[in-house]
């Protein structure tokens, strides 16, 4: 049954990666920035705005644009950004891995500690500690990402507090600089992180317990760990996943745009930021287009997985 | 339970800050290191390209330009860089000579045979200037030299073919230059020492094409090590040419240059740090804490934290506990802020009627009354802007002290008397568009614009903002004329007031730089007879007709100076520059050696 489904599954991808790559082109050529005028000097003439235009192909027809957009992604072959000329996959092979090494710490922690105080406060429903909990989710979600992160370069970065990580950089090469530089990122992105998590967690998690098996597994005298790791947690997956899948494009593209531009981190967010406000439309066309074929990938090992942890849904 | 894992947390917090200390130098001996930040990151490192303010920083230490400005004096001096001397210049100023210093190598790359730097020469500056008039290089410095240098125009016209000579710019031998202009053009030398004239090797330029711009090849003090969007690190360049550092010959004053550690560099061949960090830092706050932690030697400080630094305004001082720690500076901004009329939109600019066209000029007027630059000038600018009338800073000699101050003066009960004496009410006065990127700052600029506009009568729903992603689409849009009141800035490419006049002279309207459209038949015949001057007092009395001319026309809402505050190190050696020096003086920074400390 699974080989059919996985089949389905990468047909639709196919076609939900055309449909994202042509509207988010339409989107970008249409309405996305212009860099004609970012690349003009101070006094242009009627003339060499036509010349820039030329030069950077907005005079072409947009369906041989769009042709040559889908041969770059297929080949990644994605040509030369407007702004610095560096060739744009070198652009992303040396910030991709930097802006995972910077988020996936903050990721993984945020979803497991938000995962086990999901359950703990679903355990716990109604009481003492599961109001705990959420009101320290709803205030952990009401603070600006932006004060956690300046709180912390005083507090952890600076002479004003401990000053025992750098405010700035990304000069790692070994485990002992990498923890130097990603510690102070990872507690801001788990700071912020952690309310949405656990109050996600806690909400399905609560459902969960609600059910008839579960209350039959008590009645039985299941011992607390067996019945929240092995039945409430195992029946709770397909969310859970649906969750994590859907956020890894995120962490994998856009990074933390707030963390690289606040730490001077040389990651893929800030390259995608500047060439948003620059209009370097070749870097943009190729994180837009990456940024769709990792959603679609998620999407279909999120399908997988489904099949995997609930045969059902591949029978279906 | 709680103490514990506070200690524990504590502990390993103390064990991670200590683990990643940044390395220590392979051989072992002190390397100087300036770390400088800038509020904003290049984009290209090709000269042709070095449009911004912050691609300049790093270009003109990668290059050599023929000139630069002398490090220490003020008003800014030319000083010959790469030339031997300044120009030959012909007695009708059409013929131009300059010579450049032999022995003079571009840094080793695979571009040149063997990979082995080659001598700089006459040929490569040519080659320079003309890649501003090839379409392929997207160059950006084209309209310094458009119509300037005999031929070549018309060179680009042809199909701007590098094999085929320009009459005008000609390597007479390998070491002279000679340009020859379509008229006087006081300017030129100005124009050389801007990153856009970095001499470049052809070799280098057709083996890299596009990608020149992320692999400089030069001649300068530094060498590119790396870059990416966080920051540059250049190392010294070690056959860069020895030229003994001569204090007075760059403009040293006793009086004035404060700083003691500037003596100690007499006689010293620059660059004097071995290593050049360029930390690319758009957000004020992260700026900041960068600096009080003590990684980055100089700050340009963020307007939020004047009122921590500051202990008074006038004249400007640090606070004790500051004062201590850091140098200072309170540098005013080449260039000035304003918000242009569209001269070309018939709602509020020039009009064939001429009695429609006269109630325009007073709508204008009233809008120009109706500005508060007090407030203005309080609440984006630390109240230590300087405010002026017209176009001329105070920054540049040619400013006027007794200029016509009511144009600057906030007078809300004139600007309704001019609106209803020429028949405007809320009913008939126009709708206008108020551009600008989008930002927070624009948008309170925008919002504060409006409620001057309403204290002289303006309905707020006739001031609309119309907002633009970047500069460039908002650039487009009021070259298109669809922007009304357009507020912008502008910074002075060199210290002559010709660069600030063009922006009014009627055959640059828009696309070009005169945003405002501004089209008036005096002041384009007197910016024409001034262009060919030199500095004068007749040339600085035409100036400030000009600037009166536009005044009586009330063709735009001006202006403010900036003033920078700019904070470092002590133990950094240094007089810091962000205007027409710009980044050439880091080739003069210097570290004070801990052990023999500047007091």
């Amino acid at each position: 049954m699974k080989g059919p489904y996985i089949r389905r599954s990468f047909l639709h991808g196919i076609a939900l990666m055309l449909g994202v790559t042509f509207i988010s082109f339409l989107l970008m050529v249409y309405f996305g920035p212009d860099k004609t005028y970012e690349l003009l000097g101070k006094n242009p003439t009627a003339e060499q705005i036509i010349e820039v235009r030329h030069a950077l192909g907005y005079d072409r027809p947009f369906l041989l644009r769009y042709g040559d957009y889908l041969k770059q992604l297929l080949t990644l072959d994605l040509g030369l950004s407007d702004s610095s000329g560096e060739p744009v996959s070198s652009i992303l092979s040396r910030t991709l891995p930097i802006s995972i090494a910077l988020v996936l710490p903050g990721f993984v922690l945020g979803n497991l500690l938000g995962l086990a105080l999901g359950m703990l406060a679903a355990w716990n429903r109604g009481k003492w500690l599961d109001k705990l909990v959420m009101s320290a989710s709803v205030v952990g979600m009401s603070i600006s990402f932006l004060v956690i992160i300046i709180s912390l370069q005083i507090l952890l970065c600076t002479p004003y507090g401990f000053n025992l990580f750098p405010v700035r950089g990304w000069q790692v090469n070994g485990l002992g600089s990498y923890l130097y530089y990603v510690t102070v990122p990872t507690i801001a992105l788990v700071l912020v992180t952690l309310g949405y998590n656990t109050r996600f967690y806690r909400a399905i998690m609560a459902d969960e317990i609600e059910r008839d098996h579960i209350r039959t597994l008590q009645a039985y005298g299941a011992r607390p760990t067996e019945l929240l790791f092995k039945h409430v947690l195992k029946n709770s997956l397909i969310p859970v996943l649906t969750r994590i899948m859907f956020s890894v494009p995120f962490v994998v593209i856009s990074g933390s745009l707030l963390l690289e531009s606040y730490f001077g981190i040389p990651g893929i967010g800030l390259v995608t930021f500047n060439a948003i406000t620059s209009g370097d439309q070749p870097v943009l066309k190729a994180v837009v287009g990456l940024t769709g074929v990792l959603f679609v990938l998620a999407l279909m090992i999120n399908d997988m997985l489904y099949s995997v942890v609930d045969p059902r849904v591949a029978k279906s | 339970m709680l103490k514990t894992i506070q200690i524990a947390i504590l502990l390993v917090l103390l064990m991670l800050g200590g683990c990643g200390q940044p390395p220590a130098t392979d051989s072992g001996t002190p390397v100087k290191i300036y770390r400088h930040a800038m509020d904003g990151a290049p984009g290209s490192l090709d000269p042709a390209q070095a449009a911004s303010i912050y691609a300049n920083f790093v270009v003109v230490n990668l290059y050599d330009t023929l000139y630069r400005y002398k490090y220490l004096a003020r008003p800014y001096q030319l000083q010959p860089n790469l030339a031997v001397s300044m120009p030959e210049v012909s007695q009708d100023g059409l013929t131009v000579t300059i010579r450049i210093k032999k022995g003079v190598y571009f840094s080793d790359d695979p571009a040149f045979k063997d990979g082995v730097g080659r001598q700089v020469n006459a040929r490569d500056f040519v080659y320079s200037i003309k890649r501003h008039f090839d379409p392929d290089t997207r160059a950006q410095g084209a309209w310094i030299w458009q119509n300037r240098i005999e031929g070549l125009d018309l060179w680009k016209t042809e199909g701007s073919d590098y094999d085929i000579e320009v009459t005008g710019l000609r390597a007479l031998d390998d070491h002279t230059v000679q340009i020859t202009l379509t008229q006087p053009f006081p300017q030129l030398v100005h124009t050389l020492t801007q990153g856009y004239a970095a001499i470049v090797p052809r070799e280098a330029v057709e083996k890299y094409g596009q990608m020149f711009s992320s692999h400089p090849v030069g001649s300068g003090p530094f060498k590119l090590a790396s870059r990416d969007s966080t920051r540059a690190v250049m190392t010294k360049n070690p056959d860069f040419r020895q030229e003994p550092f001569d204090l007075a010959d760059e403009g040293y004053d006793p009086a004035e240059h404060t700083n003691p550690g500037l003596k100690t560099l007499q006689g010293k061949s620059p660059p004097f740090v071995d290593q050049l960090e360029i930390e690319f830092i758009t957000e004020g706050a992260a700026r900041w804490n960068a600096f009080s932690a003590g990684e980055i030697h100089f700050i340009k400080v963020p307007v939020s934290q004047f009122d921590t630094l500051l202990g008074q305004h006038n004249p400007l001082m640090l606070k004790p506990q500051y004062d201590d720690m850091y140098y200072f500076e309170a540098s005013p901004e080449a260039g000035f802020i304003y918000t242009n009329f569209n001269m070309a939109d018939e709602r509020i600019g020039y009009h064939p009627d001429s009695e429609q066209n006269s109630r325009n000029h007073a709508l204008r007027c009233a809008m120009v009354k109706a500005f508060d630059w007090k407030k203005n000038n309080e609440i984006f600018f630390y109240n230590i802007g300087q405010v002026f009338p017209g176009i001329i800073p105070p920054s540049v000699p040619e400013y006027d002290s007794n200029a016509d101050a009511t144009y600057i003066r906030h007078d809300l009960n004139g600007a309704r008397k001019l609106l209803q004496a020429n028949g405007w009410d809320k009913d008939t006065l126009p709708a206008l568009e108020y551009g600008f990127p989008n930002s927070v700052t624009e948008r309170q600029a925008f919002e504060q614009f409006r409620n001057f506009m309403m204290g002289a009568g303006y309905p707020a729903d006739k001031i609309r903002p119309m907002i633009f992603a970047t500069y460039g689409d908002y650039q487009r849009a009021y070259s298109q004329g669809k922007v009304a009141l357009i507020n912008s800035s502008w910074t002075m490419d060199y210290p002559d007031v010709e660069n600030l006049m063009q922006l009014y002279y009627g055959p640059n309207a828009a696309p070009g730089s005169n945003s405002a459209n501004y089209n008036n038949p005096d002041f384009n015949r007197l910016y024409e007879v001034s262009a060919t001057l030199n500095e004068s007092p007749e040339r600085t009395l035409i100036y400030r007709q000009m600037n009166q001319l536009l005044m009586d026309d009330c063709a735009s809402i001006t202006g403010i100076s900036r003033t920078l505050l700019f904070l470092w190190d002590k133990k950094v050696i240094m007089k810091p520059d962000r205007s027409f020096l710009g980044g050439y003086f880091m080739r003069f920074v210097d570290i004070a050696d801990p052990a023999n400390a500047v007091p």
